[in-house]
């Protein structure tokens, strides 16, 4: 229920206080959606813009490279939430019922990637994997599986990527799932521990459902940091060997600072918004629901 | 202790001990980040390894700063941080206060459109943005790095659950002593948020100084890198030192290191409110 001020403010103070942020976000967010949305429309050389309605996304479609790159977004976005929600998990459950000093230590140690950003944490795995003297490729010849150049090699490349992508974002939601295990009711827990349920159970039919709006959040986010990765591909692969860790958002940079085609990157962008759109409906309806108030 | 863990179910038990491996798995990264920018570019090919280095090798971090201009770089970082997150603690602020606390027709609309566009990162509007950036003479410039970045609703919606939870009867008590609506806002309500305020800056901080992408198409300009820039562009030369590339990334991830050390309560708190709140 809302509750109405007593005080009805003069309307054009309300304005007035939106104003300057209302100033940005058209400058720098709305008018881009549809000028970007424009300049896809549209080939532009040195001399002239012609209009060519849907031929730029005519062209992406029959360029195996952006379809490559497609479908290795949507690889990462699967592979890598799937996986940060599970350890992420994991990690908390295992954690968020300990005292508060051991909780804030596990959480530091895995919130460290996160905070270092991502130049710094692909730089030093780009170091840990180099083919000639990387620690990790040292440590699996001794162990005798190989190794060889995980990221030179197709095949492996894109788990590689994947794998330091987790690493690099499982704090995030160790840190969330943690404070939503805290605001469980000790009570529902404890009865559930004295009628003999294990902790495994207990994870799996008390925290697991009541943890699930911070598991709403925590894929939406990780589904829209997956499409504009960009960091981790341009310093670990440059999007190869081969085009084979080539991903949306890498390719549409390429396009547009590389090859100089804006119009194919602007296009790429609008498809990149409809996924995200598309996407995040769900997180929209919970955050913007009753106002944002209750849940 | 010990009678805790006996009483600790195996289960428990198992996950715990691996989670602590994980833990200390996930500093190794770190440890030989730092310990290999203090070997020499022979040291660093040594096979085996050198798990402890032999050699306190810090000629890398003279080379960087004396070769590259890392204090510049640090400086831009600093400054283009600070800029753009005290102009979002102000934007975000007065919009937040204005859809929490005033009534003004569309209100409901343009907050769902603020909400929407935390859905959508930048990053898939560079073309346009880049235009505009080209339009207004921005490129290789401060402002060019900042202005945009102001345009992120996610302070909006942060602070907008703080002033919710002050109660409209410290507003009502303003109003009656005649005071402005600006006055009732900084002086009365402003001082309450300050733990929301707090939160917003670290976060927003820490947001724009890792923030490569924007600042990398808008540094022509050597001078005008800042520190991830710069870092990653020592990371792409193509000499194999890489006891120097690591030196780079040491200084580039100190300042959040510490900032993390000493402000990790706002952290927890910032990020776990921006969510979904339960």
């Amino acid at each position: 229920m809302k509750k109405k001020s007593t005080y009805l403010n003069n309307p054009y103070t309300g304005y007035f206080f939106i104003l300057p942020q209302f100033l940005f976000f058209a400058v720098f967010t709305i008018y881009p959606v549809f000028e970007g949305f424009r300049i896809s429309l549209y080939k532009t050389t040195a001399v002239q813009n012609t209009f060519v309605g849907l031929e730029n996304y005519r062209t992406l479609f029959t360029d195996p490279v952006f379809l490559r790159s497609v479908f290795n977004t949507l690889f990462l976005v699967v592979v890598v939430t799937v996986c940060m929600l599970f350890f992420g998990m994991l990690i908390s459950v295992a954690v968020f019922d300990k005292n508060s000093g051991y909780i804030s230590l596990i959480r530091g140690c895995y919130y460290l990637p996160v905070i270092v950003s991502t130049v710094v944490m692909s730089m030093v795995w780009k170091f840990l994997l180099n083919p000639a003297n990387g620690l990790v490729n040292y440590l699996l010849k001794k162990a005798g599986v190989g190794g060889g150049n995980l990221l030179g090699n197709p095949d492996t490349v894109l788990w590689v990527i994947a794998f330091v992508t987790v690493v690099a974002s499982v704090g995030q939601a160790i840190i969330m799932y943690v404070a939503s295990m805290g605001g469980i009711s000790g009570d529902i827990l404890e009865a559930a521990k004295v009628d003999g349920a294990s902790k495994f159970q207990r994870t799996f039919h008390i925290i697991m459902p009541l943890t699930k709006p911070t598991t709403l959040y925590l894929s939406v986010t990780s589904v829209i940091s997956m499409l504009k990765l960009f960091v981790i591909i341009q310093l670990l692969t440059d999007g190869g060997p081969n085009n084979s860790s080539m991903t949306m958002m890498y390719y549409l940079y390429r396009n547009a600072f590389s090859y100089d085609k804006k119009n194919i990157a602007a296009a790429v962008g609008v498809m990149m918004f409809i996924l995200a759109v598309i996407m995040a409906i769900p997180q929209f309806r919970s955050m913007s629901g009753n106002g944002g108030k209750k849940k | 202790m010990k009678k805790k863990l006996k009483h600790m179910e195996p289960f428990d038990l198992i996950l715990n001990i691996l989670v602590c491996l994980g833990a200390v798995l996930n500093l190794f990264p770190f440890y030989w980040l730092i310990t290999s920018s203090f070997k020499t570019s022979a040291g660093i090919f040594k096979m085996p390894p050198e798990w402890f280095p032999s050699t306190f090798h810090y000629k890398n971090y003279i080379d960087l700063f004396v070769g590259q201009p890392a204090f510049r770089w640090a400086f831009n970082s600093i400054w283009v941080s600070v800029v753009t997150t005290l102009l979002v603690v102000t934007c975000s602020s007065l919009a937040a206060y204005a859809f929490s606390k005033l009534e003004f027709k569309g209100k409901n609309i343009l907050f769902a459109l603020f909400i929407g566009a935390l859905m959508i990162p930048k990053e898939i509007f560079i073309v346009p943005l880049f235009q505009i950036i080209l339009k207004f003479n921005l490129s290789d410039s401060y402002m060019g790095m900042i202005l945009p970045n102001v345009a992120t609703t996610f302070g909006v919606f942060l602070l907008k659950g703080f002033f919710d939870s002050v109660p409209d009867s410290i507003r009502e008590s303003g109003r009656l002593d005649g005071a402005k609506e600006m006055t009732i806002f900084i002086k009365l309500i402003m001082p309450i948020v300050k733990p929301g305020i707090g939160a917003l800056f670290i976060l927003n901080f820490v947001n724009v100084w890792n923030d490569y992408l924007w600042q990398m198409l808008i540094a022509r300009s050597k001078d005008m890198m800042t520190l991830m820039v710069g870092t990653a562009s020592i990371m792409q030369e193509i000499s194999p030192n890489y006891a120097y590339k690591m030196a780079g990334a040491t200084v580039a991830s100190l300042p959040m290191l510490l900032i993390f050390i000493f402000f990790q309560r706002y952290f927890t708190k910032g990020i776990t409110m921006g969510a979904v709140k339960e």
